[in-house]
């Protein structure tokens, strides 16, 4: 069903509405506080790769040789797991987050986190 | 709370099999049962430990069809389910049966039949475990979880591919002496590793993690016949009975990004803590330990978490020789899950059914001598839901 | 020419010139050295002696393999089908697995089929690779046209190689669509999935000269009995 592909989606945490606790996934409390109102904020933003792998154990869904996946440490302290999409991946490298398609089932495309180096451009460089 | 004794073990051979579900767990059962000399007792409960027969095998209710192929009416019945754990968990639940006095004797049976579907199909059913939104959606499957953790872990505390390929080698060498043992292959460190060869005999599965990281895919069942401690006194009995001394539980978060601190299995650590406080023993006083070597790495981080080696230093204790067959704690004499395979819902079981046979001094070729303290550990989730055992032999007063 | 070298000529035409297999050795996660040599026509008695008892094995497709690689490897006995090669892996000498195919023309190779006897050990990979390093590497073809019995296995070296889809080429082994694996892929594939030490070590060729049938009980028992290694169900016995 070819119209089913879903236009970017935002993945979103959940921020407490008693202490702002951003929590990712969803509790249904609190896991600070206890509270059990939420608002959506969206994850996205640069941070640290913690750990990644290249997964050939791969379920039907993926017709490919291998998938690189990685948890990423956001600055702000909020973790997440999405694929890394890094030629070059390793362990404390700066990345930042992108929604993109994460697999595609029978009702069309799924999208989600994904995760691509920094670039550092000339005008980030010093000259001085 | 009643102490609870283990009265009979039994268990199928591991590996790949033509049986049905019924036959494999029927097969334990009956094993564990002609083991327990019951005398003209029966059976007043009945557990069964299963992940995925609803959707592998599906078929819903076993622990009743279990009843009905065994002809153990009235007796009461449940399935448990808890991801690799249901195993140890089914005997938690026996366990507290017994010690709350619903029950006298309880049969728990612990069974999986995952060669129904294909790999691909089994390697996503065990991913189902994983978050949904969080993990699977993103192509998260156990080894992915794994290799993750590997990674860090490694790097962290300085173990190497090496180290991991020695937890494979002991395991198969181990299982070679088992005759349930899933895997019969001796494997050596030039094959999987140092060989130019060795990248086709031991490709990638979830880097750093590689084939030989990996349990295998299997179908098995293991069987105990649980009882409490009056009900065996009063039964003809050897000099010496195999009692469940404690048993612990701890959880963690779903999604293994959202640890406190991903590299510790604190799970395993409270879990441990809490059978060893119930046990009224440390882990000093163990003398064999069935640990879930889903992936070689977890057998290294397990034995650190339990305790019995200080954090970051069980791969010393490996490379040391202190875990093998002849060492002072021999770990995983089974063949462990690498070795012996991994039926899912029967694995809980099949570790006690090794620790009860070693205490017993019934574990022929791969028996740990002196055996009187086992404890073991099974790893549900990717350690978000820990159950640890730990079993003592004690001697029976006569009369 | 007598009237029967004339009659036989018509089923046998000249074949192309196809230099040999060099052997190679392979060390296996076991520890245990498997030959990769060529099988000659006058071995071949002793294969189908191998296989004979696979050939009423349902699981993993085992039958439909052995049956078919029955007919080929008596048709390359006796000439009936042309260009065509056997490779075999051997364990101290005892047959492990194998493998064939033939040659379409110079630049095109058409793999037959891939026969697992020693199971858990990636006997079946190792050989499969050898097949395409025969068919690119020494025989300096272009490509290799595949299919198998088995989905499972087939789908695994469809994407590990990975191969392309030749669709419109129909394989020999029931017509149906062709997989291709080209000379780019094997090259980049190659460190990855081939290995194998030369110069094979004198004592080991001669150990391997005489093929060895695995106790005839042995291949069945082994089948039956002896599982894989690891988690590796994607593995088929036969492809």
């Amino acid at each position: 069903m070819a119209d089913q592909i879903q236009g970017p989606a935002i993945v979103t945490g959940s921020r407490c509405r008693s202490c702002s606790t951003v929590s990712y996934p969803q509790h249904a409390l609190c896991p600070v506080c206890g509270h059990d109102g939420f608002d959506p904020v969206p994850i996205a933003g640069a941070g640290n790769v913690l750990t990644y792998t290249d997964l050939y154990a791969l379920s039907l869904a993926y017709a490919q040789r291998y998938l690189r996946l990685a948890i990423v440490q956001l600055d702000g302290g909020l973790r997440v797991t999405g694929q890394l999409l890094d030629p070059d991946p390793q362990m404390g490298k700066r990345v930042k987050t992108k929604i993109g398609v994460i697999r595609e089932s029978e009702g069309g495309k799924v999208y989600g986190l994904q995760f691509v180096p920094v670039q550092t451009s000339v005008s980030d460089v010093d000259p001085g | 709370m009643r102490p609870v004794a283990i009265l009979g073990a039994g268990m199928t051979k591991f590996g790949r099999s033509d049986s049905t579900l019924a036959d494999l767990m029927s097969e334990a059962s009956v094993a564990a049962l002609r083991d327990a000399t019951m005398g003209n007792r029966s059976v007043d409960a009945v557990v069964v430990a299963n992940m995925g027969a609803a959707r592998i095998n599906r078929q819903t209710a076993i622990a009743s069809a279990l009843v009905d192929r065994l002809n153990l009416f009235p007796a009461a019945a449940e399935t448990v389910e808890n991801g690799p754990a249901s195993g140890a968990s089914a005997v938690k639940v026996g366990v507290q049966a017994i010690a709350a006095g619903m029950a006298d004797i309880v049969l728990v049976t612990g069974v999986e039949k995952m060669r129904a579907v294909n790999n691909l199909e089994a390697t996503d059913f065990v991913a189902s475990l994983s978050h949904p939104e969080a993990e699977y959606v993103y192509g998260v499957t156990l080894p992915s979880l794994a290799g993750m953790f590997a990674r860090l872990y490694m790097s962290r505390y300085g173990l190497t591919r090496r180290h991991l390929a020695m937890v494979s080698i002991k395991n198969h060498a181990n299982a070679m002496r088992n005759p349930y043992a899933h895997i019969h292959q001796e494997i050596t460190m030039e094959g999987i590793l140092d060989a130019p060869e060795a990248r086709v005999n031991n490709p990638p599965i979830a880097e750093p993690l590689h084939l030989y990281d990996c349990c295998p895919v299997s179908d098995g069942a293991a069987s105990l016949v649980l009882a409490s401690l009056d009900v065996v006194q009063h039964l003809d009995r050897p000099d010496s009975v195999v009692m469940i001394a404690g048993i612990g539980q701890a959880t963690d978060t779903h999604a293994v990004h959202e640890r406190s601190e991903p590299t510790e299995l604190s799970a395993v650590r409270l879990a441990a803590d809490q059978a060893f406080d119930r046990a009224g023993v440390g882990p000093g006083e163990i003398d064999v330990a069935e640990l879930h070597d889903a992936f070689t790495v977890l057998e290294i981080a397990e034995s650190e978490a339990a305790g019995f080696f200080p954090r970051g230093e069980g791969h010393v204790a490996l490379e040391q020789g202190v875990t093998s067959l002849g060492g002072a704690l021999p770990i995983n004499p089974s063949g462990g899950l690498k070795g012996r395979g991994h039926p899912v819902g029967a694995t809980g079981v099949a570790q006690l059914v090794e620790l009860t046979w070693q205490l017993r001094g019934d574990a022929g070729a791969r028996q740990v001598a002196g055996a009187g303290n086992g404890f073991a550990c099974n790893f549900g989730g990717f350690g978000n839901n820990v159950v640890a055992t730990v079993l003592r032999s004690e001697r029976r007063d006569h009369g | 020419m007598t009237s029967s070298d004339a009659l036989e000529a018509l089923l046998r035409p000249p074949a192309m010139d196809m230099p040999p297999y060099p052997p190679k050795a392979i060390t296996l996660a076991s520890g245990e050295t498997m030959v990769v040599r060529q099988v000659a026509r006058d071995e071949v008695p002793i294969l189908l002696e191998a296989i004979r008892p696979l050939l009423q094995m349902e699981r993993d497709y085992y039958d439909i393999v052995s049956a078919r690689l029955y007919g080929e490897l008596l048709a390359y006995k006796r000439y009936r089908v042309l260009d065509e090669y056997c490779l075999a892996g051997l364990i101290n000498g005892e047959l492990a697995g194998v493998v064939n195919g033939r040659l379409v023309d110079a630049k095109v190779g058409m793999s037959y089929h891939t026969l697992t006897l020693r199971r858990g050990l990636r006997v079946g990979s190792h050989l499969f690779a050898a097949k395409m390093e025969y068919h690119i590497d020494i025989l300096g073809q272009e490509e290799v046209l595949i299919v198998a019995e088995s989905p499972i296995g087939f789908r695994r070296w469809m994407i590990e190689y990975p191969l392309d889809k030749k669709h419109e080429v129909q394989h020999e082994l029931g017509g149906v669509p062709s997989w291709v694996l080209t000379v780019d892929t094997y090259r980049k594939a190659k460190p990855r999935l081939c290995a194998g030490r030369r110069p094979v070590p004198e004592e080991l060729l001669e150990e391997a000269r005489v093929i060895r049938v695995p106790e005839g009980e042995t291949a069945v028992v082994q089948f039956y009995g002896k599982e894989e290694a690891a988690d590796d169900g994607l593995q088929g016995g036969a492809e």
